[in-house]
C-alpha cells in the first residue's frame, strides 16, 4: 500500500493546482486521474472550445475583410486540420502539467479511485488495483454533461459538448438543446464555420440567470445576424430518424413543431461526478443534487477530506476550482486559509463575449443597495471601431451612497480580457472615481472601463448623453 | 525489522509546533503501541504523545527543550516485524498520525480526525460582502486571526486598512478557546526569569515569545484592549474565617482533603453571584449582546513554572466547599505538572486570583476575557483595628479586590457585590444560610 500525505482525486484545473500547491508546501502528494491529465477544462472544455472559437472568428473576419480592402477569393475550411491544430494545443498544455507535476514532486497515477475507508482509496489502474493511504484527500472529480429524457448521448446523433468539439464537418444542420453558455459558445462557432444551427431554449431568453439581461440581448441580436435560429420557450420532446434526417419534436409555446437536422447537441447543464467514488465508505455526504457540501475551507463533513471545483457546487468555473484547490492545499498544510473572495468573474465566449464580475443591478437591489450605473458603448471607442468589432458595451454599477463598484458587466469583443480590471476594483473596494481617475492608455478597449466609470456620474467624455436602453447612443469616436 | 520515523503528529487546534518537555523513554527501550513516549508542550497544553508501533527506540533525534514543527522527526523506532505495527506505520514521511495524545480529551480517537486541525467552523469567518478590505488585507487579517466583520474600518466608507487589522491583532482572537490560559495578576504572580549568564559585551539577549508565555501575552493584551477595567478595593476582617479554617482543617484532612482558604472564598463568590448575575456573564462583542451564564465555572489563577494558567472548577453552584477544595487541589497539581488538558481551562465564567500565599495587600488584576470580573484576594495579616467600642484590637485582615468590566458592571454594583461578599467571609457560619 502506498502512503502519502495528500491524495487528490482528479487532475482538472482544481485538482492539478491543488496538488502542485500542496507539494510546494511540503506535502507528499499523489494525483489520481481516471481519464486525461487536465480534466474537462484542458481536454474537452475551455481550451479546445476556445481554439475552435478563435478559428471561427478568424474565418468571420476574413469574410468581412473586403470592407478593409482585403479581397480573399475563396476561403475553405479544412476540418481535419482544424482538429489537428486544436489537439496540438491541448497536448501542449496537458504535457505542461505533467512537467509541472514532475518539477514539484507530485506523483500521478492513472486509474479510477474509490474510497474503501475514510483514509484509503482503491485505484483501479491498467496494471491492477492499488491501495493508497492518505492523511488528507481532495475530491476534485468535476462534472459531466446532463442527459435529458429522449436524448440519450449516443455520440452519433446525440452529442454532448465533448463530441461537439470533435466535429470536423461544418456543412451540416445541428440542433442545440439548451441556450446556456456552453450551447451558445459551441452553436456560435459551428454557425460561423458554416453549420446551420437552431438553438432551443426553454426559457424566455437565452443565458437566463447567467448574466446581465442587457448583455444577453446583444448576443441574441448577433446570433440572428449570423443566421442562428433561436426558438425560445421551446421544449425538446424527442427525435426520430426520418430517412437521412433526424426529426426533432419541439413544443414551442404549446404548439408542436419539427426541426430537421443531422446532429443534436444537448447542453442543458452539467452534473457533479460524485457517484461511484465510495463516498459512503468515507462518510462524505452529498446534497440532493449530488454536490459535496463544503465550508469556506473546502472541508467536507469529514474533517480530513476536502472537495473543490464543480463537484463542490456552483458556479462550475475552472478558475473557481483552481482557487478552491489552493485554499484546500493551504489548509491541509496548516495555514489559515479560506475562500474569502468578493467576486468570481465569469466569462461567456459567445459572439460577442460576455464577461461579468460582481453583482447585477437586480442582485444589488435585492441586497439593499441603491445603485447607479454608467454605460459606455463599444461603438464610441476608437480601438473597437478599428478592429471592426463595435458591438457591445461596458456597464459599471456602483453603490449610490459610496460610489463603490458593485458590479461590472461587459458584452463585446475581448470582454474576457477586460474583466480582470473590474474584478480587481471590486476586490479592492474601489470606487468608480478610482477607475475613472486611473489613466487608461489610448487607443485601447480598456478606455471604455474608464469611460463607463465616469459615466456613472453622467460625465463621460466620449458620449453625449447617458444612453437610454434599446437605442444606440450618439457616439463620436475618439480619433 | 522496519524502521519507523516517529514524527510530531498534528495534534489539532491549530497547533503548528511543540517544545519537547521530557522524553519518557530512552534509546534502546522497548515500547508498545499507545505507550506514551514523550511530553510535548504546545501553546495550548502539554500532551503526551503515544507510540504508534511496537518496537525498540532506535534513536532520539529531538532533544528536550527543542521546538519541533508538526511533522518534524522525534525519534526512530525499530518496529517489530509482523505486528500490526508495521501495517499502521511504514517508514518515511507517510507515517499516519498516532492516536490521540493522552491528555487531549477533545481529540477523537480516529486517526482520520486528527489529520487536520479543528472542526468545520472557519475562524475567522470570511468577510461579508459589504466589508471593504483589499485581498491582501483580508489574507493578513485571516493569518492574524482577526475577524474583519467585527472591525470598524478607519478608511473611506469604512474601509478596513492593514493598520486597522494590526491594531486589532490581539483584539479578536477567537481562535483561542475562552480561558485557555490567561487572566490573573499582571505582575506579582509571574515567575521571575531565570538568571542568564551573558557573554561579555552583549547587552541583551533575544528569545522567541512562544508557548504558554505567548498565549498569556496575547490573552492579556486582548483583555486590556477590549475591556475598560476598574478595580474596587476593600479590606475584610477574616478573624473568624481563620479560626473556622483551623477548626475544619483536621476534619477535612480526615476526609482526605487539604483545606485552604481559596475553596471557601470561591464558594462565597458563587453564593454572592446568585444576587449579581451580571458578574457571571460575558459580552458578545460581535452581536452586542450580554450573555448571562447559568453555571458558575470559576477559574483560579495558578502559578506554574511556565507561567500563569487558569484551571476552571465547573458548576461551583452545585458543589460544597469540600468538593471545591478537592477539585481545586487536583487541578492545581495538574497545573504545576504542566498536564492540564485544554478542557480543564475552558468555559470559565469568572476568575478568582489568590496572591495571598505570596504577599501583597492589593493589586489590579486583568480580567480573563470574555469574563467580566476577577476577584483578587491577598495576604491575611494581623492589624490593629478600631472596633465598634472604640477599642484598638488585633484582627486578621485580608485585602480583597473586585476588578470589573465597566461596560457591564458599574462601580456601585461592584461595591454592593463586595459588601455582600465581605460578611460571608467575615462570618463563615453565615454560609449556612446559603445552603441550597
Amino acid at each position: 500500500m502506498k502512503q502519502v500525505d495528500l491524495c487528490v482525486i482528479g487532475s482538472g484545473p482544481g485538482g492539478y493546482v491543488a496538488a502542485i500547491k500542496a507539494a510546494q508546501l511540503g506535502k507528499k502528494t499523489l494525483v489520481v486521474e481516471k481519464q486525461t491529465i487536465g480534466g474537462v477544462c484542458l481536454n474537452v472544455g475551455c481550451i479546445p472550445s476556445k481554439a475552435l472559437i478563435t478559428a471561427a472568428h478568424f474565418l468571420d473576419k476574413m469574410k468581412s475583410a473586403s470592407e478593409m480592402g482585403i479581397r480573399i477569393p475563396a476561403v475553405t475550411v479544412d476540418g481535419g486540420q482544424l482538429q489537428t491544430w486544436k489537439q496540438a494545443i491541448v497536448n501542449k498544455l496537458t504535457g505542461g502539467i505533467s512537467q509541472l507535476f514532475k518539477a514539484n514532486g507530485v506523483e500521478s497515477l492513472m486509474g479510477e479511485a474509490k474510497f474503501i475507508s475514510p483514509n484509503e482509496v482503491e485505484v483501479k489502474t491498467q496494471a491492477g488495483v492499488e491501495k493508497i493511504n492518505a492523511k488528507n484527500f481532495i475530491i476534485a472529480t468535476g462534472s459531466r454533461p446532463i442527459e435529458i429524457p429522449g436524448f440519450a448521448f449516443d455520440k452519433k446523433y446525440v452529442l454532448s459538448s465533448t463530441e461537439a468539439l470533435e466535429i470536423s464537418q461544418f456543412n451540416q444542420r445541428v440542433v442545440v438543446i439548451g441556450g446556456g453558455y456552453i450551447g451558445l459558445e459551441i452553436g456560435s462557432f459551428l454557425a460561423k464555420l458554416g453549420t446551420d444551427v437552431t438553438v432551443l431554449e426553454a426559457n424566455k431568453a437565452i443565458l437566463t440567470g447567467v448574466t446581465d439581461p442587457d448583455c444577453a440581448q446583444v448576443v441574441s441580436r448577433k446570433l440572428k445576424k449570423k443566421n442562428v435560429k433561436l426558438l425560445t420557450e421551446a421544449k425538446a420532446i424527442g427525435f426520430k430518424k426520418q430517412g437521412s434526417d433526424l426529426a426533432v419534436q419541439v413544443q414551442v409555446n404549446g404548439t408542436d413543431q419539427t426541426v430537421l437536422c443531422d446532429k443534436i447537441l444537448v447542453t442543458v447543464g452539467r452534473r457533479p461526478n460524485s457517484e461511484n467514488l465510495g463516498l459512503e465508505k468515507a462518510g462524505v455526504k452529498t446534497d440532493s443534487k449530488g454536490f459535496i457540501p463544503v465550508n469556506s475551507q473546502m472541508r467536507t463533513n469529514v474533517n480530513h477530506i476536502f472537495a473543490i471545483g464543480d463537484v463542490a457546487g456552483q458556479p462550475m468555473l475552472a478558475h473557481k476550482a483552481s482557487r478552491e484547490g489552493i485554499v484546500a492545499a493551504e489548509v491541509i498544510a496548516g495555514k489559515n486559509s479560506a475562500m474569502d473572495v468578493k467576486t468570481i468573474p465569469a466569462v461567456v465566449f459567445t459572439d460577442p463575449e460576455i464577461a461579468s464580475s460582481g453583482m447585477t443591478e437586480e442582485e444589488a437591489k435585492l441586497k439593499g443597495y441603491e445603485t447607479k450605473s454608467g454605460t459606455f458603448p463599444y461603438v464610441a471607442n476608437g480601438r473597437a471601431l478599428s478592429m471592426m468589432d463595435s458591438d457591445g458595451f461596458i456597464k459599471v454599477i456602483v453603490d449610490k451612497k459610496t460610489d463603490i463598484v458593485l458590479g461590472v458587466h461587459i458584452v463585446g469583443y475581448e470582454a474576457s480580457n477586460l474583466i480582470s480590471e473590474a474584478a480587481l476594483a471590486i476586490e479592492m473596494g474601489a470606487t468608480a472615481e478610482d477607475i475613472a481617475r486611473t489613466i487608461h492608455p489610448h487607443p485601447t478597449l480598456g478606455e471604455m472601463m474608464m469611460e463607463a466609470a465616469e459615466a456613472t456620474t453622467g460625465h463621460a467624455i466620449h458620449i453625449v448623453v447617458k444612453p437610454p436602453r434599446d437605442r444606440e447612443p450618439r457616439a463620436s469616436a475618439r480619433t | 525489522m522496519a524502521t519507523t520515523e516517529f514524527k510530531l503528529p498534528d495534534i489539532g487546534e491549530g497547533v503548528t509546533e511543540g517544545e519537547i518537555v521530557k522524553w519518557l523513554v530512552k534509546e534502546g527501550d522497548a515500547v508498545t503501541h499507545d505507550q506514551p513516549l514523550v511530553e510535548v508542550m504546545t501553546d495550548k497544553a502539554t500532551v503526551e504523545i503515544p507510540s504508534v508501533v511496537d518496537g525498540k527506540i532506535q534513536k532520539i533525534s529531538a532533544k528536550e527543550g527543542e521546538v519541533i514543527k508538526v511533522g518534524g522527526l522525534l525519534c526512530t523506532i525499530d518496529a517489530q516485524a509482523g505486528g500490526h505495527a508495521a501495517k499502521a506505520a511504514p517508514s518515511g514521511q507517510s507515517a499516519p498520525p498516532p492516536s490521540a495524545p493522552k491528555t487531549q480529551s477533545v481529540m477523537t480517537t480516529s486517526s482520520a480526525e486528527v489529520a487536520v486541525p479543528s472542526r468545520a467552523t472557519v475562524v475567522p469567518p470570511p468577510a461579508a460582502a459589504h466589508v471593504l478590505a483589499t485581498p491582501a488585507t483580508r489574507r493578513f487579517a485571516r493569518e492574524a486571526g482577526v475577524d474583519l466583520n467585527n472591525i470598524r474600518g478607519s478608511g473611506p466608507a469604512g474601509r478596513v486598512t492593514r493598520e486597522d487589522v494590526s491594531r486589532a491583532t490581539t483584539g479578536n482572537g477567537h481562535t483561542v478557546p475562552a480561558g485557555a490560559s490567561s487572566a490573573g495578576m499582571a505582575i506579582p504572580a509571574f515567575k521571575p526569569s531565570p538568571k542568564i549568564s551573558l557573554p561579555t559585551g552583549q547587552a541583551e539577549e533575544r528569545k522567541p515569545l512562544r508557548g504558554i508565555r505567548r498565549k498569556i501575552a496575547e490573552n492579556l493584551q486582548r483583555s486590556k484592549q477590549i475591556i475598560p477595567h476598574f478595580t474596587h478595593t476593600d479590606e475584610i476582617d477574616v478573624t473568624d474565617l481563620v479560626v473556622w479554617r483551623t477548626l475544619m482543617k483536621d476534619e477535612a484532612a480526615a476526609r482526605g482533603v487539604k483545606l485552604t482558604y481559596l475553596p471557601f472564598i470561591i464558594k462565597a463568590v458563587s453564593v454572592t453571584m446568585r444576587e449579581f448575575p451580571q458578574f457571571n456573564a460575558s459580552i458578545d462583542d460581535a452581536a452586542s449582546e450580554i450573555v448571562y451564564k447559568h453555571h458558575h465555572n470559576i477559574g483560579f489563577a495558578a502559578d506554574t513554572p511556565e507561567g500563569l494558567v487558569v484551571p476552571v472548577i465547573k458548576n461551583v453552584e452545585s458543589k460544597n466547599v469540600l468538593e471545591v477544595a478537592h477539585e481545586l487541589l487536583q487541578l492545581a497539581d495538574k497545573a504545576r505538572a504542566g498536564k492540564l488538558a485544554p478542557d480543564d481551562m475552558k468555559g470559565g465564567t469568572i476568575t478568582v486570583t489568590n496572591i495571598g500565599s505570596i504577599g501583597g495587600i492589593s493589586a489590579t488584576p486583568i480580567i480573563n476575557h470574555p469574563e467580566v470580573a476577577i476577584i483578587g484576594v491577598f495576604k491575611i495579616v494581623k492589624k490593629p483595628v478600631v472596633n465598634e467600642k472604640g477599642e484598638v484590637v488585633v484582627r486578621d485582615m485580608m485585602g480583597l479586590t473586585a476588578t470589573c468590566d465597566h461596560r457591564l458592571i458599574d462601580g456601585a454594583a461592584a461595591a454592593r457585590f463586595v459588601n455582600k461578599l465581605a460578611p460571608r467571609l467575615s462570618h463563615p457560619q453565615s454560609l449556612l444560610l446559603d445552603l441550597a
